[in-house]
Formats: structure tokens, C-alpha cells, sequence
């Protein structure tokens, strides 16, 4: 049956996670959860709302308190402090977009790339690409984040997250509240990002986009992965389509 | 009767905007009021003094007090207010009321209750504007605060360490997520606000030769209404308005002195423009959640 059983990666692992555990005061929020991502991979997890999806990304990113391991490159980086994580190259788009409000479009790209080596021209060429993939934000770079549209607002925290150059791509969140044709634009982005070799977690309501776009899914209930499999086959699988998909 | 009023306006104002701008880095990066900074603007004052009398220098005492009050700033918030943090705002704020009320209570202990004279002469002349006489130390106080503003505005808005207090200041989440180092951030942010409330202090009671334990009662509640009107946590629109406060003080207490207190009309300020408008003057965009 598609869906059941383990699905090994086919790349060496770029993120592996294994017994993850967070709770909230008493409430155990993730029980255990494993997955791993393969270099140059596109993964995403679906779940219900409440399943835990945002808390598993941010328990990778440093931002709640987990116990379990969360390995990059075999190296657990669980204990490290959060913001040393962009030393990795890990780039992350939160939910809820989470622009730097009062910061300009330009002010908000450059702490992406806070951690970026290289200096100016390293900042340049990045910014370029930035820019291209996203000319609104390339006419709106000395506004302030709080002046966009919902759009141009998840652009640039998507626009952010790439600012690191990054290695591994963590996407929590994107098509909420936004237009098909943005939703759109920013799938391609991520497609694109793909093909260049970029490996990437992702986390979206949209499970339908999310499973055609990704390689491989995991779908996750209140804490666990109860299935994992190629996205082709997640997506044909009954279960998933009654549960997930079905009122798109 | 206006020359002089300017001239004292300018100066408390520039006081003002030295304190204010610690207190509101500090609001601006843990979202709490620090009563306690205001400690630090009389401890300042007391290692000033103390200082003053073994070396006879004016600027050691300076440097001595500004050092002494910002290792207290960061011991204070490592050790104090980033472990009580995550139980909301109020408790960190009432924390810093007993933590400021300690430190006038060993003031008091370890220098009496009297007032300490700080006979230090500063370096620069006493001059004359417009005919009307403008002593050394309110030139060095004026200038103190032009350099350290100065400096501020450009350190904030145009280098790397700016953007991460910025962005800290944003969002501490998200910009540790970029990578930037929020506890660092928030270290360099106390070490900083309670240093300009020492050398505050230090120039106030050169300014006016005394140095008591209570010394940072008035300022302790002005701050907090000059930040709010400064757009809590907009560092610009604070020193904006230290600077009005400075000056509205002054020519209410020269030109209608009869009707109130000096140290009321700031409070009647307060009122007044935030009864107009209740978000500040200053605030630019909207604070952050
Ligand atoms: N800070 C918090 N304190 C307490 N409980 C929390 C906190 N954050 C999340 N939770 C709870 O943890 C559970 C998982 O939340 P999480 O945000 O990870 O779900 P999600 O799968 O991302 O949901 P959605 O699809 O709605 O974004 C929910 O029951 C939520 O109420
Ligand atoms: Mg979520």
C-alpha cells in the first residue's frame, strides 16, 4: 500500500530528525517525531491544523525548547543556540510572514544575509538575484516592510530566507491569506530554487500544491508522522486525499 | 528672558535625551520598562564623585561612572530580568521598581543621606550667547549629548550592529533565525542604556554640585513619560522628545512659573499631547506587535 512502510531517502540525508519531542506546559505538542530530508530533496509535511507542522519547524530552527536530535550534515544541532543556524545556511521562512516592520524592503533583505561571507559583493550578487526573482520588491526597496501588501509581504520574507544563499530552505506557511496567482509565483520560486540544488522542508495549508510540488510528503497527526511516501503516491493515496485534500 | 530659557531648555533636554535614549534601547529590545535605569543615572553620580575626589579628573570620574552603572546593566538584565522575561511585562516592571528602590536604599547606607558637593571643573569656558552667560559645564553637557546622539542615530541606522538591534528589537525571534546573535544584542543593549544614564549623572551633578541618594527619583518618572511620548522604543522620536520636554519645562516654569512646578509640566505635557494623540508624537509606522 503506497504511503505505509519507510521510504528511505534516496540521497545521503542533508536533515535528519529523530524522537522529537516539544510540550507546552503539559501538553505534548510533538511525540516523537522522525524525518529526514536528502540533499537537493523537496520535502513537505501535511497535517491538520493543530498537528504540530509549525512547532516541528520551529523546534528545528532553535525556537522552542525540543528534546530528541535534529541533525544537518550528521551534526545534532539541537543544543546549538539559534541563530547559529545560518552559519549552516539554512534559510526560514516563518508563518505568518513576520517581515521586519520597520525596517525597509532593502533593511529587511540585509538581515537575511547577516550571516552571508563574502562582503559587499557577496551581499550584491545576492540582492541581485533577490531582486530579480521578486522586481516588486526591487521598486519597493527603501519602503518600509510595513507598507506592503500581503503579497509583496511574503515575498520578501521569502526573499529574506534566500538572502543566506541558502543550503537548506525551511517554508512554513506561505499561501495563507494570498492571492492564487502570488501562491503561484512563489511555488515557482521554490521549484526553481529546487532545481538549482537547494533542498527544501515545506509546510503549507495548500496540501495539494505542496505534495504536487515536493518530491516526497510526510503527513503528520496531533505530533506524530503517521505516513510518509513520494508525494505522487501521497496524493493518490485515499486516506490523505479524504483527510487533506478534498475540500480544495 | 528668552536667551537664557533656551539655553537651559537645550541643556535639560540634552540630560533628558541621554537617559531617555538608554531607557528606550532597552524598551525597544525586552518590550519592559526599566525603572532601575534611572539607578543607574545616581550611580553614576556617586562613582563620579568618588572618583573625582582620588583623581581630581572630571572625565575619569566620567568614564569610572559610565563603566560602574554599565556592569550593573548587565548583570542586571543576564541575571534578573531575562530569567523573569517570559511571565509578561508587569513583573519585570514592578522587579525594576524594588531593584531601583534597593539601589537608593544602599546609596543611602553606603553615602549618607546628604548631599556630596562635585566642585569638578570642566575644561571648557564659561562664554556669553546673546549677551547672556552660559556656563562650561552646560557646553560640555550640550556637547556630550550632541556626540553621544550623534553617534547613536548612526550607529543604529547605518551599520551591521544597528540593523541586528533593529531587527532584535523587530522581531528577536526572527532575527535569530537570520543569525543574529539576540543575547549578545541584548547584553551590548544594557551595557549601553545604563552607561548614558551615568554619564548623565554625572553631568547633572557637576551641573549642579550635588550629589544625593534620591537624586533619580524626577528623572525616574520623566523618562517614562518622555519615551511614551517619544513612541516607546523609537529611539529618534525620543530624543525629539527629551528635547521638547527640556524646552517646554523651561519656558512654562520662565514665563508662567506661578502656575506649576517645574517638574509637573512634564506630566501635564504628557497629558495634553496624549490626549491628542494617543500613539505619540513620534511614532513612525506601526510598533511592532
Ligand atoms: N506557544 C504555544 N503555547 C501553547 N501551545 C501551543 C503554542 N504553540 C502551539 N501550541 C499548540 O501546539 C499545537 C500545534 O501547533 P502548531 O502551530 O505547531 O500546529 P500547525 O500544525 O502548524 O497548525 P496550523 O496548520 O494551524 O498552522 C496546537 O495544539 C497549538 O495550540
Ligand atoms: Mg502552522
Amino acid at each position: 500500500m503506497p504511503g505505509k512502510g519507510r521510504c528511505p531517502v534516496a540521497t545521503e540525508p542533508l536533515l535528519v530528525v529523530s524522537d522529537l519531542r516539544v510540550s507546552y506546559g503539559r501538553a505534548q505538542v510533538l511525540d516523537g517525531v522522525r524525518l529526514a530530508v536528502g540533499k537537493g530533496e523537496f520535502v513537505t509535511v501535511v497535517g491538520a491544523n493543530g498537528a504540530g507542522k509549525t512547532t516541528l519547524l520551529r523546534a528545528i530552527m532553535g525556537l522552542v525548547p525540543a528534546r530528541g536530535r535534529v541533525q544537518v550534515h550528521g551534526q545534532d544541532i539541537l543544543p546549538w543556540p539559534p541563530h547559529r543556524r545560518a552559519e549552516l545556511r539554512i534559510g526560514y521562512v516563518p508563518e505568518g510572514r513576520r517581515v521586519f516592520a520597520d525596517l525597509t524592503v532593502f533593511e529587511n533583505l540585509q538581515a537575511g544575509a547577516y550571516r552571508l561571507p563574502g562582503g559587499r559583493t557577496a551581499l550584491q550578487a545576492r540582492l541581485d538575484f533577490v531582486y530579480g526573482l521578486f522586481p516588486r520588491l526591487a521598486e519597493r526597496r527603501h519602503q518600509l516592510a510595513a507598507s506592503l501588501s500581503g503579497g509583496e509581504q511574503q515575498m520578501l520574507a521569502v526573499g529574506r530566507a534566500l538572502m543566506i544563499d541558502p543550503v537548506l530552505l525551511i517554508i512554513d506557511e506561505i499561501s495563507m491569506g494570498l492571492a492564487p496567482v502570488v501562491v503561484d509565483q512563489l511555488f515557482r520560486v521554490f521549484g526553481d530554487m529546487h532545481r538549482q540544488g537547494v533542498t527544501i522542508l515545506l509546510v503549507d495549508q495548500n496540501a495539494q500544491k505542496a505534495l504536487a510540488a515536493a518530491d516526497r510528503g510526510y503527513v503528520m497527526e496531533t505530533g506524530r508522522i503517521t505516513m510518509e511516501g513520494p508525494a505522487g503516491e501521497l496524493r493518490n493515496n485515499p486516506a490523505v486525499v479524504e483527510a487533506y485534500l478534498q475540500s480544495l | 528672558m528668552f536667551i537664557p530659557s533656551l539655553v537651559n531648555g537645550i541643556t535639560m533636554g540634552s540630560i533628558y535625551a541621554l537617559m531617555a535614549l538608554g531607557l528606550s534601547l532597552v524598551y525597544g529590545i525586552l518590550r519592559i520598562l526599566d525603572v532601575a535605569n534611572a539607578g543607574a543615572y545616581t550611580l553614576g553620580a556617586y562613582v563620579g564623585v568618588t572618583v573625582f575626589r582620588l583623581t581630581g579628573s572630571w572625565w575619569i570620574a566620567l568614564v569610572a561612572g559610565a563603566a560602574v552603572a554599565a556592569s550593573l546593566g548587565f548583570i542586571l538584565q543576564r541575571f534578573f530580568y531575562v530569567p523573569i522575561l517570559a511571565s509578561g511585562p508587569i513583573i519585570p516592571l514592578i522587579a525594576s521598581i524594588g531593584v531601583f528602590t534597593a539601589l537608593e536604599e544602599a546609596y543611602r547606607l553606603i553615602f549618607g543621606p546628604y548631599i556630596i558637593e562635585f566642585p569638578a571643573r570642566v575644561p571648557l569656558p564659561d562664554i556669553h550667547v546673546a549677551g547672556v552667560p552660559v556656563r562650561g559645564v552646560q557646553l560640555l553637557i550640550i556637547l556630550v549629548a550632541v556626540v553621544v546622539l550623534v553617534g547613536t542615530w548612526y550607529v543604529l541606522g547605518h551599520t551591521r550592529m544597528g540593523l541586528a538591534w533593529r531587527a532584535t528589537a523587530q522581531d528577536a525571534e526572527v532575527a535569530q533565525a537570520m543569525g543574529i546573535d539576540a543575547r549578545r544584542v541584548t547584553g551590548w543593549n544594557f551595557l549601553l542604556g545604563y552607561a548614558l544614564a551615568a554619564v548623565a549623572g554625572v553631568l547633572v551633578s557637576i551641573n549642579y554640585d550635588a550629589v544625593y541618594p534620591t537624586m533619580g527619583d524626577m528623572p525616574a518618572y520623566k523618562m517614562l513619560a518622555i519615551i511614551v511620548l517619544g513612541g516607546l522604543g523609537n529611539p529618534l522620536g525620543t530624543i525629539a522628545a527629551s528635547l521638547l520636554i527640556g524646552l517646554v519645562e523651561t519656558f512654562v516654569a520662565a514665563y508662567v512659573g506661578f502656575l506649576l512646578p517645574r517638574d509637573s509640566i512634564a506630566f501635564v505635557a504628557l497629558i495634553i499631547i496624549l490626549l491628542v494623540r494617543p500613539q505619540g508624537i513620534f511614532t513612525r509606522g506601526a510598533v511592532a506587535k
